[in-house]
């Protein structure tokens, strides 16, 4: 069994003008120990997704549809109480700009300790502080600065602490929404590294968030790029960099600059993405897509199956 | 590019000139008497950008590349050095040639949605450069708006004049802030990291408007980025700085296929490869522990780098030295066969 599984998961947010469909008929699942990336640009609806998975949606936020099974357990519907033991202490999360959430007149080891206090109320005093102590080292933050105040730190070891901190109560599956934006490559490069060997080390899940397609490429398995609230194509990174077929994920590729081969002129996509409140009936990126028929447009794309890793949501891509 | 001051080429070709650059921030002292420190933006910084070029300015935050881009605009002052433009010195300006400096050279900034003011529409946002140098009458205006909203492919360019920044996207907001720099038909145009707060799909619009400024409109450019993939594809030329100091400047594709200095190995190092790259080259020059700094007198690098030597690094800041005709490099083992450690690693997905 999975240890996550999501199966046509739809949210909407609430607006004055109607309800806005963030996130669309998403299925996925995650094995133990896997990492899956969901690449996309900006109102895609990825980092929903990772709230929905949290049942931290925002008020005016709610699931429309679907479920969501962690560990055979329906998380949808599932009453608050219920869901706090299993938040943070079985899946936690790295929020979008988590280094500007320390709480700045607190000593980043205690907020650490609170964390693990608040979910876990039977260990002693003790026993957090040696495990606060483990976490601190191994996401490389030297004990003697355990006791200084977040101004104390930088950019990079205030997002390894938020990192420690959501590995405080051992979790099972970790959301990590846009964790090394803010960061400079060098930095970035080295929490990523990290990142990497605390999975392999602890078999933990990571659900890993980001606009940026080569950080994805670089620390998932898998990976699903997102466009309008959809995932549109989806599969193992080898095959879906290699040999993308969804004409969104070629045109993203196509937009990057990167370092090796040729310098080919980058091509930007053209238009916009559609409205959400009142999507395209059809297939969403027929707007902007090269390759958009008559169908595209009025019906809605069923997945098309590659190869067993790797299929996408096209008219066109069969 | 040519550096001593024996070798200056021909005025006519350079059109902004930095010599020994140097710009200290103090901080405020603390409320309990402390005193205020002193941050070292940038540190005696000579570099040229020829007429016609894009030039790169690279480096991580916090190491002066916005302070010397807006240095040259003359938004700020430098502590000491001499800046060039198009052949006059440009702390000197006042006045009415102050104002004729601002007709040539115009900037772009960071975030296109503090940069335009929600309250004025497009027009009027486009058009105030023009206002300001009381240039053309009205219909004129008009149509000079008109030709720089094209040339940044907001057409058809009437559609914007009357909408607010709100009703634009990211995308769109910092093509009107192009706009606005171009109306004047400026000859430098300093663009400050203009794609950090966008998409990729929306930054590459923008790479192609810088490009084609530069090869239609014959702009030079002075781009300012934290990435050096976007640097590769845009730049003629690159100069790579760390903490205020200039660590490596040359050919966009030499410095990024070749680089010789420790730093800019490790900027590439620490960049995640993907697209088709076979095998890619470590350079492994970064220290796994920082050591103590040198204290403001060897090389900026030295706490961080894994080829320099104590004696030497910490003690003396080497100079930028020619190594390669145009690629000039700050480290005193440069020449060395990259770290002596490099390594070549399989990309994830060899092809």
């Amino acid at each position: 069994m999975a240890l996550l599984e999501v199966d046509n998961l739809s949210i909407g947010y609430q607006t004055r003008n109607g309800t806005f469909q963030a996130v669309d008929g998403v299925s996925f699942s995650l094995e133990s120990g896997r990492s899956l990336g969901f690449v996309g640009e900006s109102g895609c609806g990825k980092t929903t997704l990772g709230l929905a998975l949290m049942g931290l949606l925002p008020p005016n936020g709610r699931i429309r549809q679907g479920s969501i099974r962690f560990e055979g357990e329906e998380l949808v519907g599932l009453p608050e109480d219920r869901m706090r033991t299993i938040r943070w202490r079985k899946i936690a999360m790295v929020f979008q700009a988590a280094m500007n959430a320390l709480n700045p007149v607190h000593r980043v080891a205690d907020q650490v300790a609170e964390a693990i206090f608040t979910h876990e109320p039977a260990l002693s005093r003790e026993e957090v502080n040696t495990r606060v102590e483990g976490l601190f080292q191994l996401v490389g933050v030297p004990k003697d600065r355990m006791r200084d105040y977040p101004h104390q730190y930088s950019g990079g070891m205030k997002q390894r602490a938020v990192i420690a901190m959501a590995l405080a109560c051992r979790p099972r599956l970790i959301i990590a929404d846009e964790p090394t934006t803010a960061l400079d490559v060098i930095v970035q490069d080295q929490i990523l590294e990290e990142t990497k060997n605390l999975q392999q080390q602890f078999g933990i899940s990571i659900i890993f968030i980001s606009h940026d397609i080569s950080i994805v490429a670089d620390v998932c398995h898998d990976i699903g790029i997102m466009y309008a609230g959809q995932i549109v194509e989806y599969g193992a990174r080898e095959e879906v960099f290699e040999t993308p077929v969804h004409p969104y994920t070629r045109a993203l590729l196509a937009s990057y600059p990167t370092l090796n081969g040729t310098i080919s002129r980058l091509k930007p996509i053209p238009g916009e993405t559609p409205n959400l409140i009142s999507p395209p009936p059809g297939c969403r990126f027929c707007d902007r897509c090269p390759g958009a028929g008559k169908t595209c447009v009025t019906a809605r794309p069923s997945w098309v199956e590659i190869s067993p890793r790797h299929k996408a949501l096209c008219h066109s891509c069969s | 590019m040519k550096g001593a001051p024996g070798e200056m080429k021909p005025t006519t070709d350079l059109i902004l000139r930095l010599e020994k650059v140097t710009k200290t921030y103090r901080t405020k002292g603390g409320r309990f008497g402390q005193a205020g420190s002193r941050v070292v933006a940038l540190n005696r910084i000579s570099l040229d950008v020829r007429r016609g070029e894009i030039f790169g300015l690279v480096g991580e935050s916090g190491s002066g590349k916005t302070t010397a881009g807006r240095l040259v605009v003359r938004l700020e002052e430098a502590d000491a050095g001499e800046i060039f433009v198009a052949g006059t010195r440009v702390p000197e300006l006042k006045g009415r040639r102050l104002k004729q400096f601002r007709r040539k050279v115009q900037m772009v900034f960071q975030d296109p949605y503090q940069s335009l003011n929600p309250q004025r529409s497009i027009f009027d946002t486009v058009s105030e450069p023009l206002v300001i140098h009381r240039m053309g009458n009205g219909a004129q205006r008009r149509e000079a708006v008109a030709q720089a909203l094209k040339s940044v492919g907001l057409s058809p360019p009437e559609d914007f004049f009357l909408r607010y920044p709100h009703q634009l996207s990211g995308g769109q907001r910092q093509r009107v802030a192009m706009a606005r720099a171009m109306v004047l038909g400026p000859e430098f145009v300093v663009a400050d990291e203009p794609t950090s707060m966008l998409d990729a799909s929306i930054s590459a619009q923008i790479f192609n408007i810088l490009l084609h400024m530069r090869d239609k409109l014959g702009v030079t450019l002075l781009f300012i980025t934290h990435s050096l993939a976007a640097a590769r594809y845009l730049c003629d030329r690159i100069a790579v700085i760390y903490r205020g100091n200039l660590m490596e400047v040359g050919e966009a594709g030499e410095v990024i296929e070749r680089p010789r200095h420790p730093y800019t190995q490790a900027l590439l190092d620490a960049l995640p490869r993907f697209g088709q790259c076979g095998a890619v080259r470590r350079y492994n020059t970064l220290l796994g522990a920082e050591r103590p700094a040198s204290q403001g007198v060897g090389c900026a690098f030295y706490s961080r780098c894994g080829v320099a030597q104590r004696l030497l690094c910490s003690t003396q800041a080497p100079s930028l030295r020619e190594l390669a005709p145009g690629h000039r490099v700050a480290c005193h083992y440069a020449e060395g066969p990259g770290a002596g450690t490099a390594t070549t690693e399989a990309c994830f997905y060899a092809t």
